[in-house]
Parts: structure tokens; sequence; C-alpha cells
């Protein structure tokens, strides 16, 4: 029960972060992230972490080699299928969670403890489910934004859903045993690994935060929907201009 | 959340021979399918070339990749309301800037996984509308993983136009409006328009 504790600890660590939000009133999606106050210092703090963990990040991604890293994603990839495979079933997705097993199956195995996607090359399709897209296929759609510290961007529902998930998966059990500290801190790391090609892009942003909800909100709708979100109106994109002035900018038709 | 935006660049660069495919077919579906040969062909076999003089093949994306997008619309799309005060030359400028912006990125993108990445073109789905419709594709990864990458495209006087590249769920029109319209708000379009030209506008979709 080890794993609990260092969840409630980043549950009073976000507590104790909401004490000093405030400061900050902007709100540039009141919809969705009606807690932006409270979700930039939490942004900030997590910005804060990133000056020690970035580097080392960067130190691992050129130790490294390619083959080897990803063989590291895709063992901790391979141990999240016994979680996407409960929430297929959950989800009603029966046909999509024998993939799930098979693959779980062929790839720790003949792809020695997940290092080796071997499932993949033989066709077996890749699905990745979750609590938090269960809740969202089951009717709770909507869900405030919310960032966590240390684990970045997440909504009130699929933090609830990820608590709940680490219970049953197998990344939660292993990482019960003595060198579980070790395990999170690689997985940490080569999860960073991952986005260095995008610090950039962040950094030079105008609004850094935004950039970062954007991308993970978007990502996210798009994962609950399983690749499949029904188109955007981007007419709404234009509608202040139509309701209000200028008939030129009704734009491509 | 990968914003992969190089990839995306080179899959949107897969529309440079759009003109030609046009003779063919020109619904949505095809003119990806089309151009998509092409623009590998082209490429793949001039790949030193390219590489060697890189603005060669910007020159190349430039005159075809226009014709096929909107480009106008994607930025009418990005500024919103904020511009809405700004009159058409500003907006035009704005979007000749973005357009460049793509274009350098789009060719530095191509030369960079040309050989490399695979491109399958899904068959289109439900929903086909008269003016507004989607393309989705998948690219093979030199590491084996698939990016979804999709493209909106609506119908103007002039046939189909791509007014917006979706990756992985993530819309380029829709994550750059949020940078850039409060942007526009606060420090006006001619502040932005020069940070997009001075090349520090680095956004990610």
């Amino acid at each position: 029960m080890k794993k609990t504790h260092s969840i409630i600890g980043v549950i009073l660590l976000s507590l104790l972060l909401a004490g000093c939000a405030g400061t900050q009133s902007r709100n540039t999606d009141p919809e969705n992230d009606p807690w932006e106050g409270y979700n930039r210092k939490v942004f900030a703090f997590n910005q804060g972490l990133d000056k020690v963990a970035r580097p080392i990040a960067v130190g691992y991604d050129k130790i490294m080699p390619d083959p080897a890293q990803r063989g590291v994603g895709n063992f901790f990839r391979n141990l999240d299928a016994p979680v996407t495979y409960v929430n297929q079933v959950l989800q009603g997705k029966f046909r999509q969670s024998v993939s799930t097993i098979g693959r779980f199956l062929v790839n720790s195995t003949i792809g020695i403890l997940g290092f080796f996607d071997v499932a993949t090359e033989m066709g077996i399709p890749f699905y990745n489910e979750d609590l938090g897209q269960t809740l969202a296929t089951w009717g709770y759609e909507d869900s405030r934004y919310l960032m966590f510290p240390f684990f970045g961007p997440s909504t009130f529902r699929d933090g609830t859903g990820s608590v709940i998930d680490t219970f049953y998966s197998p990344v939660g059990q292993v990482f019960h045993g003595s060198n579980r500290w070790g395990l999170w801190i690689v997985r940490g790391i080569d999860t960073r690994a991952r986005y260095l090609d995008q610090d950039a892009e962040l950094n030079s942003a105008y609004d850094p935060y935004v950039l970062m909800r954007d991308v993970w909100w978007q990502n996210r709708q798009y994962q609950i929907y399983d690749g499949d979100p029904p188109m955007m109106d981007y007419d709404l994109y234009l509608e202040d201009d139509l309701e209000t002035v200028e008939p030129v900018s009704t734009g491509g038709e | 959340m990968k914003l992969r935006i190089l990839l995306v660049l080179a899959v949107a660069s897969i529309f440079s021979s759009g003109l030609l495919a046009q003779t063919q077919a020109d619904d949505p579906v095809s003119l990806v399918e089309n151009i998509t040969g092409r623009i590998y062909a082209d490429v793949t076999e001039n790949l030193e070339e390219y590489t060697a003089n890189p603005e060669a093949l910007e020159e190349l994306v430039r005159r075809d990749l226009m014709p096929l997008l909107d480009v106008k619309y994607s930025a009418r799309l990005i500024l919103g309301r904020a511009g809405r005060d700004v009159g058409e030359e500003k907006i035009d400028e704005f979007s000749d800037c973005m357009t460049n912006l793509l274009i350098n990125r789009y060719s530095k993108a191509l030369l960079y996984f040309s050989s490399e990445i695979k491109l399958n073109v899904l068959p289109q789905r439900g929903d086909l509308n008269e003016k507004l419709t989607r393309v989705r594709t998948r690219v093979t990864l030199p590491g084996g993983g698939e990016a979804p990458v999709d493209y909106a495209f609506h119908k103007t006087p002039e046939g189909w136009k791509a007014f917006d590249v979706v990756v992985e769920g993530i819309s380029y029109v829709t994550t750059y409006r949020n940078q850039i319209m409060p942007e526009v708000q606060a420090n006006g379009i001619d502040s932005v328009i020069e940070r997009l030209n001075s090349g520090q506008m680095q956004l990610a979709d």
C-alpha cells in the first residue's frame, strides 16, 4: 500500500499548492478550465521541477541508443495492457479486448517482458483505454481541467480514473517491490525524454500554459473517441465576425 | 500529447503536387492519394539535390502546395475576432506570414523524413458533407509506430481545399488560434506579424 501513500502525498501537495493559488485571475477557458488560477500555479511548479528533470532526460536520451530507448518505451506500454483490457471490457469492446490480451501475451513472452513490440509486427492492433475514457463513454463527458504536480495535465475525471487504475495495473503492482521508486523514476525519465523535441515549441509559445492545455485536451478527446471525434465546428471560429461586423469575413464559403 | 510538428509538416507537404492530381479526380481522398506517390517520388529521387539546395525544395512546395490550401480561410479562423478590425490587407499580410512559416517547415521536414515515412490514406467515411469533409491518413514512422494525421477540407468555388491539419486529434488551426488571438489582442497584429517574420514563432500542433 505504499503506492497509496505516494498518491496521497501528491494530493496533499496539490492542496498545498491550491493554498497559494488565487493571485492569477486570468480566465482563458471558463468552461473547461474554471480552476485556471490554481492550474497555472501547478504548471509553474512543474516547470520548476523540469529544471532538474530535463537535464536528466537529455542525458538519458544521449546515452541510450534509440533501439534501447524504444525497448524501454515498449516495456512500459506493455504493462498498461491489462488496464486497457479491463476498460475495453467495461466499455463493451470485447473484440478489441481480445486483441489486447493477445498483444500482452505475445509481447510479454516472445517480446521478452515487453521490450520488443512483436505484436505490432504481427499486425495485432494496439488500443489504449483507461478508466477516465471509460467514464467519459459512460456519459461523464465534461470534466474540469486539472494540472497535477509531477504528472501534469489531466481532468478531475481522468485524475480520479488514473488513481483507481493503479490499484489493479501491473505498473501499480510491480512498483510495490523494493525498487519501485527506481521504476517510477525510469518511467518518468523515459516519458520526459520523449517530449524533448517539443520543448522549443512550448518555451517560445505566447502562452505555454494554454498551449499545453490545448494539446493535451484535444489529444484526450481524440483518445476518448478512439481516433474518430466529431468534426469540429469551424464556423464557430468565424461567428464573432459574422454576427457583428464585416460581411467580407464570411471566408471560404 | 505528441507535438510531432515535423511529421505533420512532412505529411502536409504531400499536397505539393496538388495541381497535377486535380486533373485525375478532385474529391479530397483522391487528391491526397494521388499526391502522395508523386511527392514521395520527387523528393526521394532528387533528395541529394534538394539537400544541397533547400531553397529549390521550398520553391517547389510553394508552387504546388498553395493552390491546394485555403490559407486565407485558415488565417481567418486563427485570427477569429482579433481579425475583425484589422482590415483586409493585414489579414493578407498575416496569412502570408503563416504560409511562409509553414512552407519553410514543410520543406525541412520533407528532407528529414522523406525516405522513411509511409502514408496510408483511409477511405472516405460517413461524414462526407457537401461543403466540409475530413480525410484520414495514417503515417508509419521510422520507429515502427503509426501516427494519425487528418486533413479538414472545405469546398470553395475553385474546388476542395484543405485548411486544417489534425495530428493525433490536435488541430493546427485551434492550437494556433488560442495562441495568436490573445497575442493579437494584447500586442496588435503588427507585432505578431513581426514576430512571425523574425522566425521566433514556433508553435506546435
